[in-house]
């Protein structure tokens, strides 16, 4: 998954932070680790990306009274992004990859749902830090992680996709799974003709899990953008 | 509305259906109708004194005709061509979605008093994905984290590189004259060609501090 990805597929995105008081209605909402398989057919179904990134490492499932009702992933996510904080590896971060939750869940499910991730990543594994990102190609400025208490960093790079003639649209690190190698003038002079897509940078932002590495973040952190609305735009 | 039987040499497949089933699916269809019989009868229109065009049942027909049936049951529709066209399309698009917990609940049921091959030849599914789905809804959060992190820990890393045919010969060459040492043992990685490129390593700089 490329930096540019954007994470969020919902029809309404509720602000406020639902993780401190959860309404009865928010708490019946479990959280469980689910297969990829069925992360994977739902992400595919009903995300606006349609797909589920390569390097996926955890998939968690929203249950409601027995269903599953929506999904959430985390994965590997932007190569190097790890160094945005002094001092750490690729295995100290993780990136929230996909969120789709069912319209069928009550209003401030996203905030809750990240919410509870957050709590038990925290709680169980030693990952520093959690990244995300909002598109806003989408119009997306991320508001449930500005709910959920995210460090805003500003607009991410932004790094462009590669088409090899086969009409899909991959990152860098895909194109080298693909052609042995992401150099372009590599590429080239072989005579493989890969097409560079621009991309447009997307928000990005930071959730600490360990607090004492809050200190090392080496990007400014922002203002949260503002959602744009109909007199603004 | 009634299903009728109509024989089979007086039914013609819509010529315009475009849903197709590959041979996997079609071969599950088979087991199916010979373990169960056609259990759902075929939605058809009269098109002309002696012919009915199949609407909905396009696949079922064509198992049904191999397997030598004289009649199949039927409901009869009146309709034009286009809304014979849009029945059809209604009918094979207005499905509800499996509820993937519900259904893992299901699956589990199912696996405890059927045999899993059984199983495996009428659904779509593998071996991995009745495995998963029948679990899905017993997992905890807290112990799959605890055991993601304990993985974590215990995970050799990965490094790739890229060469080319010329590069790799010498590098594999390397790797095989240090192969013998590596397979000694005394190594906490279980991968031979990994401690081998870590001996190859270790060796140079090892020569480069002497220099």
């Amino acid at each position: 998954m490329s930096a540019g990805s954007v994470m969020v597929s919902t029809t309404s995105i509720h602000a406020g932070r639902a993780g401190s008081s959860p309404s009865p209605a928010l708490q019946s909402i479990r959280m469980q680790p689910i297969p990829f398989i069925a992360a994977k057919q739902i992400v595919v179904k009903h995300h606006y990306l349609h797909s589920l990134p390569g390097g996926t490492k955890l998939a968690f499932g929203a249950f409601v009274e027995g269903r599953l009702l929506g999904v959430i992933t985390f994965g590997v996510g932007p190569y190097n992004v790890f160094s945005l904080v002094e001092g750490t590896c690729p295995n100290d971060c993780l990136t929230l990859t996909r969120l789709w939750l069912s319209e069928e869940l009550p209003p401030n499910s996203e905030s809750r749902v990240i919410s509870v991730c957050l709590r038990y990543l925290r709680k169980y594994t030693k990952l520093k830090f959690i990244m995300t990102y909002a598109d806003p190609a989408q119009r997306h400025v991320g508001t449930i992680y500005q709910a959920t208490g995210w460090l805003y960093t500003g607009l991410s790079e932004a790094t462009p996709k590669f088409d090899i003639g086969d009409g899909i649209a991959r990152n860098s690190r895909s194109l080298a799974q693909a052609l042995g190698s992401h150099s372009l003038k590599y590429l080239s002079e072989r005579g493989l003709n890969v097409k560079v897509l621009p991309q447009i940078p997307k928000h990005r932002y930071i959730y600490f899990l360990d607090q004492d590495y809050r200190n090392r973040l080496k990007p400014t952190t922002l203002p949260y953008p503002k959602k744009e609305t109909d007199e603004s735009r | 509305m009634k299903a009728v039987d109509i024989s089979l040499t007086e039914l013609r497949p819509a010529p315009w259906n475009p849903n197709q089933m590959d041979e996997t699916m079609m071969e599950r269809l088979r087991e199916s109708i010979s373990r169960y019989g056609l259990v759902e009868p075929l939605v058809v229109r009269k098109i002309n004194n002696q012919q009915y065009e199949v609407l909905s049942g396009n696949q079922r027909l064509e198992v049904v005709e191999e397997m030598g049936c004289l009649t199949v049951p039927c409901v009869l529709v009146k309709l034009d061509d286009t809304r014979a066209m849009l029945l059809a399309q209604a009918l094979n698009g207005l499905r509800g979605e499996d509820d993937l917990a519900l259904k893992g609940a299901l699956l589990k049921e199912i696996l405890s008093s059927v045999p899993e091959n059984e199983i495996l030849s009428l659904l779509p599914e593998t071996t991995e994905s009745l495995k998963s789905l029948s679990l899905i809804n017993e997992m905890d959060l807290a112990e799959h984290l605890k055991a993601w992190e304990k993985a974590q820990a215990g995970r050799l890393r990965h490094m790739q590189l890229q060469f080319t045919d010329e590069q790799l010969e010498t590098v594999e060459e390397a790797v095989s004259l240090m192969i013998t040492k590596a397979k000694e043992g005394g190594f906490d990685n279980p991968n031979t060609r990994g401690n081998a490129v870590f001996l190859l390593c270790k060796f140079y700089l090892e020569r480069r501090n002497l220099e």
